[in-house]
């Protein structure tokens, strides 16, 4: 039999080759693929395609039976058959349904639909192609090549140089820098890619990456980083509320969020957790948004800084830093982290509170910002809405729905992005809760045009709409800034959840359904 | 635990994306070369003890930024900058442009450290590379020399002037310490003295101790 190191050698030749695995050492063996090293009879990577390294699973923690796994895969694939009508009326029910996990062997489609990035790709055929087709920048492909070979170089699909994995690395964050060439190519969406083109062929992955980096994370990736440092505000006033004693702790040894959040929110902690983790926050946050980043970074400092025993090992800045840089894997579990992600009350409504307090903090000390807040998009519902309304207004040029007294459909009206609705705002005002909002330059700019639109078709129908970014768009400065002046939305949407929780109960199929 | 140390440095890594910052400071620290990392997303922190001269110890804690331009925006700079006493600057011998940014670099650093100041080493990284060397050992000396700084060539990979860069750089800042030229101040990370508690923890750090003294 052929030795299996020049097997290797012969195999790499064909399909990159395998130098970046010279750090697993002299067992060569270890390295098998099933993708890029056909044929090859050992395989040693474990379920998620990990040949060794830091994100190398030992064993599974659980295994779902399978059963169950197959019970999820046919309530899935019959979401997938009546999509648009899951988004509009049971949408609490696909949430929960994400918060439980996608079933791996459909997670690339929901994924896709959940980011809306499927519709995205079909309503611009040959668009990739075209993309790729550009020559680029020579200053993005420069930085871009010299990253293909260092993003999870221990995944069988992008441990070989020059193979698949890395080839369709480069396609996508190169077409994304023709895309949006005034954004260009940030270090930090190379992972983000990455984890996506794990799942999905290179033309699904750039649509879903298009829709991260401009409908969940607008901003993130531009240069001068405003929307990270704006985030990293939030979460640390979040923090204040959610865990006092790291707050306090962080304060105390002048730890600025932006020292320790930047990954875990650009890369959105795809270097930082175990993968089935990873996974677990990807299958909410294409679902639930932001909201479900903020709360994994919460849970996480809670974890680790959350107490006086804890706190007792860390005193001192170096030491703080070097237990939130480095999570041990054993630290954390699958079933308790997504438990404690899903019970934080940190919603979307107080993130946006939040947002606009950060935002005003931000305009007094450091001046105007570029970034535009409002871009956001909270999720599957949000991305959901903000089309619907586009697509009302180009066809019928109307605002019919949002004047009329039909409530929002689906079981449970107030979702909390409606809250915010420019009637919805106003008949609050009048109700006396707030100051009527006069039109601040920021609400104008949210409701303008969104982005430099390249030439697509895509969501982004006509600039002259009122946006439904504009939902997000922060709050004009209260003339009284109380603690609890957003507590009403924040409070809708925590009640909205009870609601859920209700009805879960009251549910005796899902119930029966429901693993043990 | 941790040996007692004379000062604290703050020291800070700078330079091009991909010259090899993350993995000088990894041997240094760790004794490893990695044959791969992560691109720098944000910042990164290690310390190690370093004994310049017997029974003196400084603790260092070195700083490693992100090489692309992307992530240093100002208020994220001024932070790494204010906050550090000295810094390696880096380029790759085998890349001319990371040579011909050195400049930038030191413009960057300059405008956001002040009122205080960095020592700066200028380090050639990858001269195991000899074979692809684009920058002479002649003009990058020459260059150190007109901003005042020392040069060194380093290799990570082959483990080669790593802890000849830091320590020389550590002395380098421990004689102005003593000379007075850099002076400990309150509020400011740069230098820090091991004989003076940074700041007195309550009931906490009384237990700390005590249980420290059990071991």
């Amino acid at each position: 039999a052929p030795d299996t190191l020049s097997y290797l050698e012969s195999a790499s030749l064909m399909s990159g080759t395998l130098e970046s695995l010279s750090g697993l050492g002299d067992d060569g063996s270890s390295i098998g693929s099933d993708s890029e090293i056909n044929g090859l009879a050992v395989r040693r990577t474990d379920k998620y395609g990990f040949l060794g390294g830091s994100q190398y699973s030992e064993s599974c923690e659980k295994e779902t039976r399978v059963e169950v796994a197959r019970q999820r895969e046919v309530k899935w694939l019959d979401m997938f058959h009546h999509w648009d009508k899951w988004i509009k009326h049971r949408f609490q029910k696909v949430k929960l349904r994400c918060r439980k996990g996608i079933p791996s062997s459909l997670r690339a489609k929901a994924w896709q639909l959940l980011s809306n990035s499927q519709e995205l790709l079909e309503a611009n055929p040959g668009r990739f192609e075209e993309l790729e087709r550009e020559p680029g920048e020579a200053k993005w492909l420069d930085i871009i090549e010299k990253d293909l070979h260092r993003q999870f170089p221990f995944h069988e699909m992008f441990a070989a140089r020059g193979g698949h994995g890395q080839q369709d690395l480069f396609r996508i964050l190169k077409a994304y820098t023709v895309y949006r060439p005034d954004e260009g190519y940030c270090q930090a969406q190379a992972p983000v890619a990455a984890v996506l083109l794990m799942h999905m062929p290179a033309e699904q992955a750039f649509w879903c990456l298009v829709q991260i980096c401009e409908k969940f994370l607008p901003g993130y990736y531009s240069a001068g980083l405003e929307a990270i440092q704006l985030d990293g505000e939030i979460f640390f006033s979040l923090l204040r509320r959610t865990c006092p004693m790291a707050y306090r702790h962080l304060k105390k040894f002048k730890i600025d969020p932006i020292l320790y959040m930047t990954e875990w929110f650009m890369c959105i902690f795809s270097r930082t957790l175990p993968w089935a983790c990873v996974l677990r926050v990807w299958d909410m946050f294409f679902c639930e948004g932001v909201k479900i980043v903020f709360r994994v970074g919460l849970v996480l400092l809670r974890q680790m800084l959350g107490s006086v025993e804890k706190l007792r090992e860390v005193q001192g800045m170096y030491e703080t830093m070097e237990r939130l840089r480095n999570i041990s894997p054993d630290s954390i579990k699958e079933d308790l982290l997504v438990q404690e992600i899903v019970a934080l009350p940190v919603t979307e409504a107080l993130i946006e509170r939040e947002c606009s307090v950060q935002v005003r903090k931000w305009r007094e000390s450091r001046g105007e910002l570029t970034h535009q807040p409002g871009r956001r998009l909270h999720g599957t519902r949000a991305i959901y809405e903000y089309k619907r309304r586009a697509a009302a207004i180009s066809s019928g040029g109307s605002f019919s729905f949002l004047g009329s007294s039909v409530p929002p459909p689906g079981p449970l009206r107030s979702s909390s992005s409606l809250l915010s609705l420019p009637g919805f705002r106003k008949s609050k005002a009048a109700a006396g809760q707030r100051a009527p909002a006069p039109q601040s330059p920021l609400i104008r700019t949210a409701a303008a045009p969104l982005s430099p639109a390249p030439k697509i078709v895509s969501e982004q129908i006509t600039p002259t709409i009122p946006s439904p970014t504009a939902n997000n768009a922060p709050l004009p400065p209260l003339p009284d800034p109380k603690k609890d002046a957003g507590a009403p939305a924040a409070a809708a949407e925590e009640a909205r959840e009870g609601e859920e929780k209700r009805r879960r109960k009251m549910e005796p199929r899902l119930r029966k359904s429901r693993p043990r | 635990m941790e040996a007692i140390w004379l000062y604290q440095f703050r020291l800070i890594v700078i330079g091009d994306s991909t010259v090899g910052k993350s993995c000088l400071i990894r041997r240094f620290t760790e004794g490893r070369f990695a044959q791969v990392s992560d691109p720098t997303v944000g910042v990164d922190f290690f310390s190690r003890l370093v004994e310049i001269e017997p029974g003196k110890r400084i603790k260092l804690q070195i700083w490693d930024t992100a090489g692309q331009e992307r992530f240093r925006c100002r208020s994220i700079t001024r932070a790494y900058y204010r906050n550090s006493v000295g810094g390696l600057l880096l380029f790759d011998i085998t890349n001319r442009r990371s040579f011909q940014n050195v400049h930038d670099w030191l413009e960057e650093a300059r405008s956001h450290v002040q009122p205080h100041s960095i020592v700066f080493l200028l380090v050639g990284h990858k001269c195991d590379l000899e074979a692809q060397r684009q920058v002479t050992r002649q003009e990058a000396e020459k260059l150190a020399g007109a901003y005042g700084m020392r040069y060194v060539e380093t290799s990570a990979r082959d483990a080669i002037n790593v802890e000849h860069a830091f320590t020389e750089l550590t002395r380098d800042i421990f004689a102005l310490v003593r000379s007075g030229d850099i002076t400990i101040q309150e509020g400011w990370e740069g230098v820090k003295s091991g004989f003076v508690p940074n700041v007195v923890h309550s009931s906490e750090e009384v237990t700390k101790s005590d249980r420290r003294c059990l071991c």
